[in-house]
């Protein structure tokens, strides 16, 4: 058996380099000094903003689904987009699979990862802990990286250059909510470090088993 | 000074939580991933996961990706195609943008990964850090190409006017979309600390 590993010590993900982030203060920041890859950032408030974003993107979210996204008028003729729409058309035109993916993408994943990530940082701010924190923390971290708000939002853009010049094309409210929703998504995903967050969860389970 | 790898001291890292432990157990103690002191196979699941997405790739191209149907005519348009008719048009940073999305970043992520998963079975030592950076660039870009699905679905949600102008989705989206879901697997499977293992040993 080899000794038991110290804590504050932590490896590089990208290139394996051990090193000690015991002593960080509030706000710095730690970098690996061989490949430059992000090791961990200290922020004492991090779990409040995470909870502050998440609730704001939810509303945002309900926004976006409500109301017209963007409607198209040509020679008298107007079609209505809504988000949900993206990936309804999708199935009725025969492809349910790229419906599938698009809603996941763009609004199930997204959202459940925002309601998980509510839910966890309220526990934690609260000094709470409960089994279940282990295996939806693990969840979140999986289906994060599935999230493509910000780039379904750049598709908008280029959608509405590429047939602005066919046809009238008018932006709804939606698209402003889903604006909104993606830069509290990226906001809310940005304040979750995996070191910090884990390091807080485990205090936590070792202050429940202690008392 | 001289750091020293986890590896060296028989602890493993776990991918998920950062948490580092005895390299003999096959759970992390924190969170309960699977542990290991590198990714297992990753060489041969990366390569595996890239020849799958380079065989996506030619659907993705020759297929059309939309179809259009105006007064009951309908054309086709491939990725490429597409971005000729906006050069045509006259948007050209709307086509720069859909050709670095759709054509530029999936063949040069596949390029990367390609490359570093060589140069690791080659045992380079050369430019560890470069080739970390180039690893990092290409796991970081990967879901930028969904641009281009995404586009079409937008299009095909928004445009449906019966009978005057409908767009249809065509099967190359559903081929796209899978080479940039399996390039996203390829880079996730892939271990940079490979990069670094034929370093360390050379410096031992």
């Amino acid at each position: 058996m080899s000794a038991p590993p110290e804590t504050g010590l932590v490896a590089c993900p990208s290139c394996d380099l051990l090193f000690d982030v015991s002593g960080m203060r509030n706000g710095e920041k730690a970098s690996c000094s061989r490949c430059g890859d992000f090791l961990t950032r200290v922020r004492t408030d991090c779990f409040f903003k995470l909870q502050s974003y998440a609730v704001a993107g939810l509303v945002f979210l309900m926004i976006a689904c409500a109301f017209p996204f963007l409607s198209f008028e040509s020679s008298g003729l107007e079609s209505i987009m809504t988000l949900p729409q993206t990936a309804q058309q999708l199935y009725d035109q025969g492809r349910p699979d790229l419906a599938l993916l698009v809603a996941g993408f763009i609004i199930f994943i997204p959202a459940v990862v925002l309601i998980l990530l509510l839910l966890l940082s309220t526990c934690i701010i609260q000094q709470k802990f409960y089994a279940w924190m282990v295996p939806v923390t693990r969840l979140v971290f999986h289906m994060q990286n599935w999230a493509m708000v910000e780039v379904f939002f750049i598709g908008v853009l280029v959608s509405l250059v590429k047939i602005g010049h066919m046809a009238t094309v008018v932006i709804g409210i939606s698209f402003w909510g889903y604006g909104a929703f993606a830069l509290c998504f990226i906001a809310s995903v940005g304040n979750l470090d995996r070191l910090q967050y884990w390091n807080e969860l485990e205090r936590l389970a070792g202050l429940k088993n202690a008392g | 000074m001289q750091g020293k790898t986890a590896a060296s001291r028989n602890l493993a890292s776990c991918h998920l939580c950062l948490k580092l432990a005895d390299a003999s157990l096959h759970h992390c103690p924190r969170c309960g991933e699977p542990l290991h002191l590198r990714k297992s196979n990753s060489l041969q699941r990366t390569l595996a996961l890239l020849v799958t997405a380079c065989v996506l790739y030619i659907p993705a191209n020759v297929l059309p990706i939309m179809i259009t149907d105006q007064f009951g005519n309908s054309t086709d348009s491939t990725i490429l195609g597409g971005v000729v008719l906006l050069i045509d048009m006259g948007s050209a940073p709307i086509a720069a943008i859909i050709f670095i999305a759709s054509v530029m970043v999936p063949l040069g992520k596949l390029i990367a990964l390609f490359y570093v998963c060589w140069s690791v079975s080659a045992g380079r030592t050369t430019d560890p850090r470069q080739r970390t950076v180039l690893y990092r660039a290409a796991e970081l870009i990967g879901k930028w190409s969904m641009v281009d699905v995404f586009v079409v679905s937008i299009l095909v949600a928004l445009v449906h006017l019966t009978g005057l102008l409908v767009i249809l989705p065509g099967a190359a989206a559903v081929a796209f979309a899978g080479v940039v879901i399996v390039t996203i697997v390829a880079a996730e499977s892939f271990d940079p600390r490979m990069i670094w293992d034929q370093q360390d040993v050379t410096n031992e």
